[in-house]
């Protein structure tokens, strides 16, 4: 399904971002390069701090680089816009709409029209778990339930682009353990487009079919690690997956990179 | 109906506080006053002078009005004013925190006005309007304009933003992302400055009659004091302040019915 050389769906082409005046500011990337195949989960993985959610934040359109391009399909992706979703971190859900609200909230904003905003709120309802919690509003909801509002609000726009910016880092361990599994189930059952930002190597291993290990600040590509796609083991839970021979394998590798940039920083 | 079947124990636990505290103050003026003595009538009228005072004010006009007449010139110059204010501040506050090159324009001209009293604004009031509801409205506006402008700007500035990044990735233009995301989180914000306006307002409205106007609670008072009726004074005084409570405890009504997310 994949061809190396085929345009990418998403590409982050020689990205430099510069906080302040460029040569005096603070260098937060470094000419980082990222593509993503359609269909493809890319999770890109480093240090707290080395510039990883500004790649996520400049690639979403929400700043701007200071140099480099961001690429859909090969041409200029502009202004942020319903061809590319994003999950943050910290949920941003909108605290005075609701549940359903939440998730309408980019049908609207986009057109789509009536009846079908209303199909698609409910099938996220669905798919998330949220069914019950349709009218409550968020500050009700703990962090998990949250999460997968803020996840059945990127869903519903029918994203080319999945942007995940260390969604579970505000969760419980239990929590976050179910959420990679559902995540896990849903990107094989819909082959969603996903660049993943995340700060958990053994997350990265799960979910991803290739991950990008990227140095301290400023941030740069480290390395590319190819994994192995559609195998048995990632289809499972990712206690099974972790005690599988290939997860260790690459485990151990992007570990030590990591660990690298760590320890020099 | 059932006091105790209220939903909300928050609400009845200060209520009852409140109560008490009132009716301990209530027994030490009938003490300082009928029973002890301590303090003559010609300072301190004891409660049951107050109160049939404002019986007697209730039916029988005093300085051109009835009770109830002063009490509805007060309270409709004070709504112009604190209207104008609210409907004028609100935006302008959040206009204020939206548009960085607005603030730093009209910062510098908003901060030096509003150290001005209002009722440094009273005579050039009376000359422009003379005598009028509108000169007291005017000095009402004037008091109860920044709190809504000040208020409503810190609110639109401590709206977190990412929840701005998320709504222009959901596709929202400027309009919608004020109106469905940052407005309703700065609210509670917003509420408080009209809170803050509606008692300054209604402060300085009571100033304003004590040195101009014909009617209203303020002239009331300062007639009080002409005639020698210190148990005038005191029915203004407090229909002053119950005034004020009830107005408040309406808006926080409203506040809590347009904002049911607030709630834990």
């Amino acid at each position: 399904m994949l061809e190396p050389s085929a345009t990418p769906k998403l590409e982050l082409r020689n990205i430099t971002k510069w906080y302040g005046p460029e040569g005096t500011g603070v260098l937060a990337v470094d000419d980082c390069s990222v593509s993503v195949q359609k269909g493809e989960f890319v999770c890109v993985v480093g240090p707290s701090g080395c510039g990883k959610s500004t790649l996520m934040t400049v690639g979403a359109g929400l700043e701007e680089a200071t140099h480099g391009e961001i690429l859909i399909d090969g041409k200029p992706a502009g202004k942020p816009g319903p061809r590319r979703s994003v999950v943050f971190q910290k949920f941003a859900l909108f605290p005075s709409e609701t549940v359903a609200q939440n998730i309408k909230f980019g049908l609207q904003m986009t057109n789509v029209p009536r009846d079908e905003q209303e199909r698609r709120v409910q099938q996220q309802l669905e798919i998330m778990g949220l069914t019950q919690f349709r009218d409550s509003y968020p500050s009700q909801l703990s962090g998990g339930m949250q999460q997968r509002v803020a996840i059945a609000r990127a869903l519903a726009m029918q994203p080319e682009i999945l942007l995940m910016d260390e969604p579970f880092g505000a969760l419980d361990a239990q929590t976050r353990t179910i959420l990679q599994e559902e995540v896990q189930r849903l990107s094989h059952q819909m082959h969603y487009t996903v660049l993943f930002i995340t700060h958990s190597v053994e997350e990265a291993v799960y979910l991803s079919d290739r991950v990008i290990v990227m140095s301290r600040r400023p941030g740069r590509i480290k390395k590319e690690i190819q994994l192995p796609r559609d195998v048995a083991w990632k289809r499972g839970d990712i206690e099974q997956a972790a005690e599988h021979p290939e997860f260790i394998e690459a485990r151990r590798e992007i570990w030590a990179l990591v660990r690298e940039e760590i320890m020099a920083a | 109906m059932a006091v105790n079947a209220s939903p909300s124990p928050i609400l009845s636990r200060p209520l009852a506080y409140g109560a008490t505290s009132l009716g301990i103050l209530a027994l030490a003026w009938v003490l300082a006053t009928s029973v002890l003595g301590w303090v003559g009538p010609e300072v301190l009228p004891s409660p049951l002078a107050v109160i049939a005072r404002f019986a007697n004010l209730i039916v029988e006009p005093f300085a051109g009005a009835a009770l109830f007449g002063h009490v509805l010139a007060s309270l409709e110059r004070w709504s112009y004013g604190v209207f104008f204010a609210i409907v004028l501040g609100v935006p302008f506050g959040i206009f204020f925190a939206w548009v960085p090159w607005f603030r730093a324009v009209v910062n510098p001209v908003f901060e030096t006005l509003r150290y001005i009293p209002p009722f440094a604004w009273v005579p050039i009031a009376i000359l422009w309007f003379g005598a009028s509801t509108a000169t007291q409205a005017m000095v009402v506006f004037i008091a109860a304009f920044p709190a809504c402008v000040i208020n409503a700007q810190l609110g639109v500035q401590h709206v977190d933003n990412i929840l701005v990044q998320a709504a222009r990735v959901f596709g929202a233009d400027q309009l919608n992302t004020l109106r469905r995301v940052v407005v309703p989180v700065a609210t509670p914000s917003i509420f408080t400055g009209i809170r803050i306006a509606i008692s300054n307002g209604w402060m300085a409205l009571v100033g304003a009659e004590l040195v101009v106007g014909k009617t209203g609670l303020g002239f009331l008072i300062a007639q009080g004091q002409q005639n020698d009726s210190v148990s005038t004074i005191f029915v203004g005084i407090i229909a002053i302040g119950v005034l004020g409570v009830l107005i408040d405890l309406c808006v926080q009504r409203l506040e809590r019915r347009l904002m049911p997310w607030q709630l834990p």
